[in-house]
């Protein structure tokens, strides 16, 4: 059987480090091979803060996913978070000398130029997304390849990262000698196999929530508008728990997991969970109301956190799609319906990985859609033309060429 | 709200006073649109020798040149009468640019009453010796031979007298609107590019800020020989605010939609803005105007902060495109500047008013003047909760630690 190329998607994640081994055809088609995990430590809020511990969790991770794929992994794609990550929108503008058409070179001189974005100097623009093109001012080009015209002008996408953070992540990796072939954000990740086309069209949101943070990506006209990362995920939940309800914080994470919920009505006064008691715990009854209203108000908070950040860009009735959650912690019970009161009107569902095939266990697993997505957007990448990957431009940075 | 320039805070202590005077009918016409439309801490006189203008005008002072000579009727272009008109009325004159520290003339040239009054009054006020700035027009060139002459020497002699003097051509003005646009329209334009310098220049002069421009700066650039002045402003908020906002100020006509810039020699680059701009606007900002200015231009550059929140940000670009071999122009400005005595400055330092040594005097005499102490208090907070993330960066959005249980900040439980 001749394989056809294969990519592997992988994420550091808080709770989880996974990787992806997933082969993809010329077709498009892209067929799961083996899934690779391993309980994270040393991360905290997608970023890592135990280098030791973290390094250890790649190399398990790497190591049973090699395992599950029978296949011996060189390079993969990263997929990385953390509140470093920003995102703006910038026009930028070059005039054309007399009635010239507009080549590649055009073009790319005016991505050049929309990435000189004032942005902090310790970091680097991790992805410029088009969005749309003017020339001579006409609105709404999508591909100005060989038009003639006198200003053409570009609206990007354009997201960036603290330098040294991202390089930390990357550094994980190539401890074994892996190579990192390119990094990608994990919401532009998800949204390669969460959302189709028809839905990016129709305006939608992707909304991953992970364990420690919190990543969107909102698109419009088929194009996205805004991306953004909130240190906010089901860790938080965790330790509100075990705050809120004075127990153990693997306690709190068991209970959130098997009866969590964030739906606090119709529960009869009085409902009790009761834990067991076990060593170094004396076992407790925990009040269901208490336990719901905790969850609840995070997740509320966390909406509205991220309601009020889209509005500024989206009107909702632009989101025909709507808002599609994803990620580990869309797995709780009542995420839907918290979200549904905090954006009215706006349909919720929680989503995965779509038009991928392979075991169901794993493309149905919204833990792995930004995983998956990275082995998607490896592909994606690998479809087009192949361009300097931003490893180049890390190296060129610290070295002093930018 | 009127702020302290630093320069006249030094030596008086009190508010400096900032005074438009709008000579003939051009200068009250732009006399009426700062009163009107601008919050400028600018207080507007109004001179002129035709009394139905005057009638009309809104400006807070008004003033009749030569009510006897012209009968109120205006100087109906004749030099001579307004020369008259200006003698006739030479004390009210000298009353209108008393007690004003910097005194802004606006006119039109080429006509009776402004060609004539306004060197009269750049004298008078430099002798009160307040800053005197001119910003003045000349006329269209369809206008003829004679008024542009009658400009011409006028021009001529408020440079002798005026600190700087902003020129604007009509002609050049006039193709900032398409062709076809309708006369009114056209004139409306020019009179607003009139309203934006000079609204711009006493934001300059009069606005605090983390970066203030120094006056001799602002006056070595307005004062360049010959050749072009160059302005541009703009100004936008919302979230691409920097480049929108530059973009406008680099299109104005008067810098050929930045190709003047390109040949200036001296540009002054001021943003105001709300109390959010970013030091990265600034930069981006400066940056694409570096990119558009050639390698040995000196850039000026000013950044001053708005109290108020919503106000947007304003970017404005003052230059002069002068070379030394335009000659023509160069002769207009005697070669010969007064020097003034004392050269007011803008400098930073002089912002920082407890001077170290008095500090150290209160602490030794207390009777003296003790520095109020502030006393920060405590937040009747609970020692804040963090759990596992007592060691983590924390996630603050907007202002507020997100590590802490949302339960607990809402207060839904306890």
């Amino acid at each position: 059987m001749a394989r056809e190329k294969i990519h592997v998607g992988m994420e550091i994640g808080t709770t989880k480090v996974c990787a992806v081994v997933a082969e993809c055809r010329r077709d498009g088609e892209m067929r799961i091979l083996g899934v690779g995990e391993s309980p994270s430590r040393g991360v905290r809020k997608g970023e890592i803060v135990d280098f030791k511990n973290a390094t250890q969790c790649v190399h398990d991770a790497l190591a049973d996913a090699e395992d599950r794929s029978d296949y011996e992994i060189k390079s993969v794609w990263l997929a990385i978070s953390g509140s470093h990550i920003k995102s703006l929108n910038n026009r930028s503008s070059i005039t054309l000398p007399e009635e010239t058409t507009i080549t590649a070179k055009e073009i790319e001189s005016v991505e050049f130029k929309a990435k000189e974005a004032g942005i902090p100097k310790e970091d680097v623009i991790i992805h410029s997304v088009i969005q749309r093109y003017y020339v001579d001012g006409q609105e709404g080009v999508i591909d100005p390849q060989n038009m003639m015209g006198s200003k053409l002008e570009a609206d990007f996408h354009i997201i960036h990262g603290v330098t040294n953070r991202i390089q930390n992540a990357i550094r994980c990796v190539r401890e074994f000698d892996i190579d990192v072939e390119d990094i990608v954000v994990n919401s532009v990740a998800s949204a390669q196999v969460v959302l189709g086309e028809q839905q990016k069209q129709a305006g939608a949101v992707l909304i991953d929530i992970g364990g420690g943070v919190t990543d969107y990506i909102v698109y419009r006209s088929g194009a996205v508008c805004h991306s953004g990362v909130i240190a906010i995920g089901g860790d938080h939940i965790t330790n509100d728990l075990c705050i809120g309800l004075r127990i153990p914080i693997t306690r709190a994470e068991k209970l959130k997991i098997e009866e969590g919920s964030a739906i606090t009505s119709n529960i009869p006064a009085g409902d009790k969970i009761t834990l067991k008691n076990d060593t170094g715990f004396s076992g407790k009854d925990i009040d269901r109301q208490m336990l719901n209203m905790i969850i609840q108000a995070r997740l509320e908070e966390l909406f509205t956190i991220i309601h009020k950040r889209i509005q500024e860009v989206v009107p909702e009735r632009l989101l025909g799609a709507g808002i599609l959650l994803t990620g580990g912690c869309s797995l709780l019970r009542g995420i839907r319906e918290v979200a549904e009161s905090v954006f009215p009107g706006t349909p919720v569902y929680l989503a995965h990985a779509q038009s991928v095939s392979g075991p169901m266990s794993a493309f149905e697993n919204p833990q792995l859609s930004t995983c998956i997505g990275a082995a998607k957007y490896a592909q994606a990448v690998h479809a087009e033309m192949p361009e300097e990957s931003i490893l180049d431009r890390l190296k060129g940075f610290l070295s002093g060429r930018i | 709200m009127i702020t302290y320039p630093r320069w006249l805070d030094r030596d008086t202590g009190k508010e400096p006073v900032l005074r438009l005077l709008g000579i003939g009918n051009a200068g009250v016409n732009i006399a009426d649109r700062i009163a009107v439309r601008a919050s400028l801490p600018l207080e507007t006189v109004a001179l002129n020798s035709d009394q139905q203008s005057l009638n009309a005008s809104v400006a807070s002072q008004k003033t009749a040149l030569g009510p006897m000579t012209t009968h109120g009727l205006g100087a109906s272009g004749d030099p001579e009468m307004g020369l008259e008109a200006a003698r006739e009325s030479m004390s009210e004159m000298r009353q209108s640019v008393q007690g004003a520290d910097v005194v802004f003339l606006c006119a039109g040239l080429g006509g009776g009453t402004g060609s004539t009054a306004t060197p009269q009054l750049a004298e008078l006020a430099r002798a009160n010796g307040s800053l005197v700035i001119a910003v003045v027009t000349s006329p269209f060139q369809f206008e003829g031979r004679r008024r542009s002459q009658q400009a011409k020497d006028a021009m001529a002699s408020i440079a002798r007298h005026a600190d700087a003097v902003v020129h604007f051509e009509n002609d050049r003005m006039a193709e900032i609107v398409a062709p076809r646009t309708e006369a009114e329209e056209t004139f409306a334009a020019c009179d607003d590019i009139l309203f934006r310098s000079v609204a711009s220049l006493t934001r300059l002069i009069s606005c605090p800020g983390p970066m203030a421009v120094a006056v001799p700066d602002l006056l070595g650039v307005l004062r360049g020989e010959g050749g072009a002045f160059l302005f541009g402003s703009g100004e936008a908020d919302g979230g691409n605010r920097a480049h929108e906002a530059l973009e406008q100020a680099l299109r104005s006509p008067l810098l050929e939609r930045g190709k003047l810039l390109h040949e200036a020699r001296k540009v002054l680059v001021h943003l105001s803005g709300p109390r959010s701009l970013a030091f990265a606007e600034v930069a981006a900002i400066m940056q694409e105007i570096s990119r558009s200015t050639s390698p040995t231009a000196l850039l000026h550059l000013g950044v001053s902060v708005a109290r108020d929140e919503s106000a947007p940000l304003i970017v404005t670009l003052i230059g002069h495109c002068g070379t030394a071999s335009h000659g023509e122009k160069a002769a207009s400005i005697p070669a010969a500047e007064p020097v003034r005595s004392s050269p007011p400055t803008l400098v930073a330092e002089e912002s920082v008013p407890p001077t170290p040594s008095a500090s150290t005097v209160s602490e030794q005499a207390p009777s003296k003047v003790i520095p109020l102490k502030v006393k920060q208090e405590n937040l009747p907070l609970d020692p804040i909760d963090r759990g596992r993330f007592e060691k983590v960066e924390p996630t603050i959005v907007e202002g507020e630690d997100l590590d802490v249980p949302t339960f607990l900040r809402r207060k839904l439980k306890r």
